[in-house]
């Protein structure tokens, strides 16, 4: 049992600390194999309603819930669960010796068999076929969804949450907790996009009950039991000293809701624009008409600034549907990004032309760049490829440990780099930057990933080439901060920290900028780095 | 007990879908009545399951008979009014 005032610690993610009452998520399990019963017809048959009856008020919750367009379809979906000619034959199953859940499935299957192929239903069947699921869900006391409240003020605590879990999130979620689960861990990306206070990694949160009241405190990386706002670690309130950061401040982008809210935000231009979710969620090669359009579209409504495009970064982890993606033993690892270029030469080639017709259309200034490149010669192949396209900036992302001892060799050979720390610290530590337990690894102030970043900006100073950082770690105003006393050239934040890192930039000059970052590298471990450089920049804002 | 037959048709341009199946249900469910329907010819199903009535995948246009267990005379000639007027969507 925790007492009032425990210090839990993790990694923090957001900059406001936030109190609520700890709401525990059970991790979901897989619904059992189907199964005969033991011999019992009348007490399967007697689960099976009562878990009709469960679902059937839980359908009757959520239609109070929802809107009367949606409760509309609860209602209807009640009277399918409540269907004399289903439980008949989900008891006909059971009489040929099906256990109940199997029984409900087989009989809701029965109709769904009947209504397929229809257009009117193919809709409801995927209701229908879930109703099976809840019901069987129900007898085995399994729980599918979150469950999470509605009303009220929740920390909500898990060992990791999927896209399909946060998508559930509600208004009354105002903090999350994770026992696993690092930095660059979908729950801490979510989080971090929708301004959730957040502690990830947080192990000894899986001595978290229900009802506790908890302060998320993600500026101090902890959590404390009975916390009390005032106990909130206080994010050093930066105090803008000039109008213009001491490097521009851009921010990433996916697509074009994203390109149009970062136009509402003080970004300069775009530092990374992600192509991928053009083609992972189509299952034919668009066309280069279909591509210019979108691309055209998406540079129209950036931010002013010149605008990053990073060529497609796909992998047999993120296949692209329409091209042929073999199943890999080692995704992270395997022909992934600019790798595809061996068996799809073609497809980059026509992402470049489309980009540069994309770019005389808007009449934005586009670089371009791609990523995983591990040697100087793939660069050296990339370069030729983009300037034959177009007119573009051309660059490459730095993120394999290898390429960093070749930044000499890319001397003349691209205009600019820009640093993946979330992809870098995944290759330098060797570390699956999803893997829920490593989290620790990934820590940007890990005092070998800020040697490498140091090493990196200093090799590019010596050859000319314009250095940037995209990642994670540069939507952190302290990190960010950092990597300006490093000597990169710019920094590229998610839109929502666009304003604070740029707020931080504007509160020093270049020299205090790099004192900090000199007392950082002397560092030992990440804590430390962390507190130096918290410590300098509470003095500087005195 | 008698059975008064009718022949109602799909007007819904959608044909017959979940929202009028599940209309027709709760009328059969609240008249306490059995009710039955289906394509003349074939066996008809009962009119209080929602997923049998959507079974028939009925078209737009097609003609379904109605068959109504009850003395009553005006009660049936309602309800079978009524179930026409869900069809038409």
């Amino acid at each position: 049992m925790l007492t009032s005032g425990a210090v839990l610690t993790g990694l923090g993610v957001g900059l406001s600390a936030i109190s609520g009452e700890v709401f525990r998520v059970k991790p979901h399990q897989p619904l059992p194999i189907p199964a005969k019963h033991s011999g019992d017809q009348p007490g399967e048959v007697a689960k099976l309603k009562t878990a009709i009856e469960n679902v059937s008020n839980e359908l009757q919750h959520l239609a109070k819930k929802a809107g009367e367009t949606s409760a509309e379809i609860f209602e209807a979906l009640e009277m399918i669960l409540q269907d004399e000619s289903l439980l008949e034959a989900a008891i006909t199953e059971i009489d040929s010796g099906w256990d109940a859940p199997t029984a409900f499935v087989n009989a809701v299957e029965t109709f769904a068999e009947l209504l397929s192929g229809d257009p009117t239903f193919e809709e409801r069947l995927a209701d229908i076929r879930d109703l099976a699921k809840r019901v069987a869900a129900d007898i085995h006391g399994i729980s599918l969804g979150l469950n999470l409240p509605e009303e009220g003020r929740f920390v909500i605590v898990g060992e990791d949450f999927s896209p399909a879990d946060t998508a559930q999130f509600t208004k009354a979620v105002v903090g999350v907790i994770t026992i696993q689960g690092g930095p660059t861990s979908h729950t801490a990306i979510i989080c971090r996009s929708k301004s959730i206070p957040a502690v990830v990694s947080c192990s000894m949160a899986a001595e978290l009950v229900d009802g506790v009241q908890v302060l998320v405190d993600p500026v101090g990386d902890r959590v404390v039991v009975e916390g009390k706002d005032s106990d909130a670690t206080q994010a050093i309130s930066f105090v803008a000293k000039s109008t213009e950061p001491i490097i521009p401040v851009r921010a990433n982008i996916g697509s074009l809701e994203d390109a149009i809210a970062a136009s509402t935000t003080a970004a300069e231009g775009v530092g990374l624009f992600r192509t991928e979710l053009l083609y992972l969620q189509s299952t034919t090669r668009p066309s280069k008409e279909k591509q210019i359009a979108s691309y055209t579209e998406i540079l129209k409504a950036a931010p002013e600034g010149p605008i990053v495009v990073r060529t497609i970064d796909a992998g047999s982890d993120k296949p692209v549907p329409f091209l042929d993606m073999p199943k890999e033993e080692n995704p992270a690892l395997g022909v992934r990004g600019f790798r595809l270029v061996g068996p799809h030469r073609d497809f980059i080639v026509d992402q470049l032309e489309s980009l540069e017709e994309a770019r005389k259309q808007s009449g934005r200034e586009v670089w371009v760049m791609a990523p995983m490149i591990a040697l100087a010669t793939e660069a050296i192949q990339f370069a030729e490829l983009a300037r034959k396209a177009g007119k573009f900036k051309v660059g490459i992302m730095v993120e394999t440990p290898s390429i960093i001892y070749e930044i000499p060799n890319l001397k003349g050979v691209v205009d600019f780099i820009s640093v993946g720390t979330n992809d870098l610290s995944q290759y330098l530590f060797a570390s699956d930057r999803l893997h829920p337990s490593l989290g620790t690894l990934l820590n940007p102030w890990q005092p070998a990933l800020i040697r490498a970043l140091s090493e990196i900006a200093k090799e590019c100073e010596a050859v000319s080439i314009y250095s940037g950082v995209c990642g994670e770690s540069a939507s952190d105003p302290a990190f960010a901060v950092v990597l300006a006393g490093m000597g990169f050239d710019s920094v590229s934040s998610s839109r929502s920290q666009v304003g604070a890192v740029r707020t931080a930039l504007s509160s020093l000059d270049k020299s205090q900028a790099k004192d900090i970052y000199m007392a950082v590298l002397a560092a030992k471990t990440s804590d430390e780095a962390k507190s130096i450089a918290l410590a300098k920049l509470s003095l500087l804002a005195g | 007990m008698a059975t008064i037959s009718a022949t109602v048709t799909i007007e819904d341009p959608i044909g017959f879908h979940a929202r009028p199946a599940g209309q027709i249900v709760k009328l059969v469910k609240d008249s306490g009545l059995e009710i039955r329907m289906g394509r003349a010819g074939d066996s008809l199903v009962k009119a209080n399951s929602p997923l049998s009535l959507m079974s028939l995948k009925g078209k737009t246009g097609e003609q379904l008979s109605v068959e109504v267990d009850t003395e009553d005379e005006a009660k049936a000639q309602e309800i079978i009014a009524s179930i026409q007027h869900f069809l038409k969507g």
